[in-house]
């Protein structure tokens, strides 16, 4: 790999003189495919950008010369991606490329089922990288059977449980394997002083106004609760809050609340918050492996002897793990509207631009940016970036946007993120998807974020205490009452479908 | 007999009349009629055409189709809205809020403007003015984080001084008890020394004869300032009440999508809050325009009414 970046980089120096004299071989390949096609293709891309700002020309750049394209982004941000990709679907004002990330959205979901955009399955074959794409994510990124874009590839289950090593040390606690353990470090993290100054100043679990994403979701995997949905083997299907797991969950956080060993106001309270709380020293346990290497940076001069541990693997008891998977693999789709590419020669050659972001060299510009600047590698061949905020600036941006993740695997200087690295890879073994994701209910797609809300709210209200089991029951059975049983039926005849 | 006679071609007449005046108006003012041209030309654009769109409301409108394809659905989702348990719902919390607007804030800056007025200092009274000016440049995204700063539970401010003084923390941000008083509470805190600006104004046309009529009869300060003051500045308490009533549903959706959490919800949730998340965020373009819709008519009902209702007091009302 090594080597070939070295040659990489003396094109990218070659080229800014001699810009023929690179992408021979790749120019040659994209005429065969298209014949009339020498010069920079021009696209524009409606792109979710995940950092504060867009990044810098630097990288953007160097992926043009590589894949001989002119490209136009068009950023929005993650935090109003809902209202601004709705807008932009009903405005059609939409771009060559569209990255649609939310799939359960209903307006995405009906967008796509109307036929705004090109089917991509028959083509994907054609290409070296995109062939690769496994039939799982295929099906998993497809609506009825029909695959409206390219599938961004992840890995199936990136959650994970970060624990302030340090204290663990200092109050002699083990790693924790089992839930029971778990709440024993929560308890002890806000109880015994952990980090030693004498004043009663920290809540073992930090947490935020999101179930999904933050510790509710993970902690109930642990538990055993379904990934949104239960199959039974007659295919009946029950959704993941109407199950005895789910209560349980409820009932871990719900005591975790009371006796304060989660943080009071963790329903109102921001991710950027929740990583200050624990960066300031006052949470020592956060949800997020993938979060790893920010919370150190937050932590930096603020947190003397800080030491983190990522740990995926922690049962209920019985031995087994188990974590959910977002979208069975699938970070959403790169989608091209029929209103802007109008023919199937360009929808051939933006999936050919596609397919090249995959190749090593445009995975690693995208992924580290430039070797020796932005990045190198150390003695063991291990991954490090050089300068965080010049990759900020340049590189992170992009990591977001690349088409696969899964392609390559990097080994991290730094121990910490090498270690959640791997644990993300090992969820691979025992994540749990969700079943719905490759089926498709028209009341789910009109209403169903809108039902969520019901779950939400009452989830929320049980563990802050505020109502008991039987009101969470009867919110169960308003849902049900407001669309759920009918989305259940829809599902369950969708599923016998794909069965036969 | 004769008078229809005469009557009709006078009346004829006077339409013409009427026609030439307004005619001969324009040409007089050319001018003047230029430069209202580029307002009209905005309200037409940017206001009326795209009440055009308020066609959706009665379509299960689909962007793809647009809306000469969409199927035409009739009331369907007007009968949803009314028939949705959340209905009653959004129409209590969107009332008791403009309820508190209305009788709890509307008539603070009055207070306000009036002590301002009696402060003699002509220093101090810039000071303070210019001091409670400043919150309503903030946005409301500031003051809605500034109050999470102090009131969190996790360190919060003011929860920390409860906790030093032995009393139990209050979870001030996700209980619904506590929703109406920060709401209002915020509300004062950043527009009461703004609001006060037009009382101020009006405050400085009173004729000083009268006051001086006033202490020739004895009549001391607070006497001076109900019989004089209040009664001057009326019609401008009048007008901008039947403005803040025609703005009834309108409760500052910002403001009250930064304090919406799932366990306020039942008394945060508003219309404004509903239709941005019902129609932007889970595209349900028809249903969130039906909900626009029904809160424009209650909104140009209630200020008809109240325009009404100013004239039959004997004020001017605002047209």
């Amino acid at each position: 790999m090594k080597k070939r970046w070295v040659s990489m980089l003396a094109c990218v120096t070659v080229l800014s003189t001699l810009l023929s004299a690179c992408g021979g071989d790749k120019e040659a390949a994209k005429n065969a495919a298209v014949a009339d096609e020498n010069a920079p293709l021009e696209l524009t891309w409606l792109n979710i950008l995940h950092t504060a700002s867009p990044p810098t020309e630097t990288i953007k750049s160097l992926l043009e010369e590589y894949t001989n394209t002119k490209i136009t982004f068009n950023w929005v941000p993650d935090a109003s991606k809902e209202e601004r990709i709705t807008t932009a679907l009903a405005s059609g004002e939409l771009a060559d490329i569209v990255t649609l990330t939310m799939m359960t959205n209903s307006s995405v979901r009906s967008s796509l089922k109307s036929g705004l955009f090109w089917d991509v399955g028959p083509y994907l074959d054609d290409y070296d990288n995109l062939s690769k794409i496994a039939p799982e994510i295929r099906e998993a990124a497809s609506i009825e059977g029909v695959l409206y874009g390219v599938p961004f590839q992840k890995n199936l289950a990136r959650s994970g449980l970060i624990f302030r090593k340090d204290w663990l040390d200092k109050l002699g606690l083990p790693v924790p394997t089992t839930l029971d353990e778990v709440y024993e470090i929560a308890r002890a993290f806000t109880e015994d002083d952990p980090d030693g100054n004498g004043v009663d100043d920290t809540t073992g679990f930090g947490d935020r106004s999101d179930l999904k994403y933050s510790s509710f979701k993970t902690l109930s995997s642990y538990f055993g609760t379904p990934n949104g949905w239960k199959v039974d083997e007659n295919g009946k299907f029950t959704p993941e809050f109407d199950t005895q797991e789910y209560m349980d969950t409820m009932n871990f956080s719900r005591k975790l609340y009371e006796n304060g060993y989660l943080a009071q106001d963790f329903a109102v309270t921001a991710k950027t918050d929740q990583q200050q709380q624990f960066a300031q020293g006052k949470t020592g346990i956060y949800t997020g492996m993938v979060d790893i290497s920010s919370l150190r940076t937050l932590a930096q001069d603020l947190q003397e002897g800080l030491e983190l541990v990522p740990v995926n693997k922690i049962s209920n008891g019985d031995g087994q793990y188990r974590i959910w998977s977002e979208g069975s693999g699938v970070g959403g789709l790169m989608a091209f509207p029929k209103s802007e590419v109008k023919t199937e020669a360009e929808l051939k050659r933006l999936l050919q631009f596609i397919n090249d972001l995959i190749d090593e060299e445009a995975f690693m510009l995208m992924t580290g940016g430039i070797e020796g600047t932005h990045y190198e590698y150390d003695e063991n061949g291990a991954y490090k970036v050089l300068n965080t905020e010049l990759w900020q600036a340049d590189v992170q941006p992009f990591s977001s946007s690349r088409p696969s993740e899964i392609a390559y695997t990097l080994k991290d200087a730094n121990p910490e993120k090498q270690l959640a690295n791997e644990l993300i890879r090992e969820n691979d073994k025992f994540a749990v998807l969700n079943p719905t994701v490759p089926l498709d209910s028209a009341t789910n797609n009109e209403q169903g974020t809108e039902l969520e809300k019901i779950i939400t709210d009452a989830t929320f209200k049980y563990i802050m205490g505020q109502s008991t089991e039987a009101d969470f029951k009867k919110a169960v059975q308003t849902w049900k009452d407001s669309g759920g049983s009918k989305i259940t039926e829809e599902y369950e005849a969708a599923y016998k479908l794909t069965q036969k | 007999m004769k008078v229809p006679s005469i009557t009709a071609p006078s009346n004829l007449n006077l339409e013409k009349k009427k026609k030439n005046a307004f005619l001969t108006a324009v040409q007089k003012y050319k001018l003047l009629y230029l430069m209202i041209l580029p307002g009209l030309v905005y309200f037409i654009i940017f206001k009326y055409m795209p009440m055009g769109g308020l066609v959706i409301a009665f379509q299960d409108y689909q962007p793809f189709l647009g809306i000469t394809g969409s199927p035409w659905v009739g009331f369907k989702h007007f009968i949803r809205l009314f028939t949705e348990p959340t209905f009653m719902m959004l129409l209590r919390n969107t009332l008791i809020l403009f309820a508190l607007n209305i009788v709890i804030f509307f008539p603070l800056p009055i207070i306000v403007a009036l002590m301002l007025n009696e402060l003699r200092n002509r220093h101090l009274k810039t000071w303070i003015q210019t001091i409670i000016y400043i919150p309503h440049f903030m946005s409301w995204v500031i003051i809605v984080s500034i109050t999470y700063v102090f009131l969190t539970v996790d360190g919060g401010v003011i929860n920390e001084m409860i906790a030093s003084m032995g009393g139990q923390k209050i979870s001030f941000l996700t209980s619904p008890e506590w929703l109406r008083t920060m709401y209002i509470g915020q509300i004062i805190w950043k527009e009461i020394g703004w609001s006060t600006i037009i009382y101020l104004a009006a405050i400085t046309v009173v004729d000083p004869q009268l006051y001086e009529a006033a202490e020739m009869d004895g009549a001391a300060r607070l006497r001076k300032t109900w019989h004089v003051t209040l009664p001057a500045i009326r019609p401008v308490i009048i007008t901008l009440l039947i403005l803040k009533i025609g703005s009834t549903l309108d409760l500052g959706f910002e403001h009250m999508y930064l304090l919406l959490n799932s366990l306020n919800r039942e008394v945060a949730e508003i219309f404004d809050t509903y239709i941005y998340t019902a129609g932007l965020k889970n595209g349900q373009l028809s249903f969130s325009t039906t909900v626009g819709l029904f809160k424009g008519v209650v909104g140009l009902i209630l200020v008809m009414a109240s325009n009404k209702l100013a004239k039959k007091m004997g004020e001017d009302g605002v047209y």
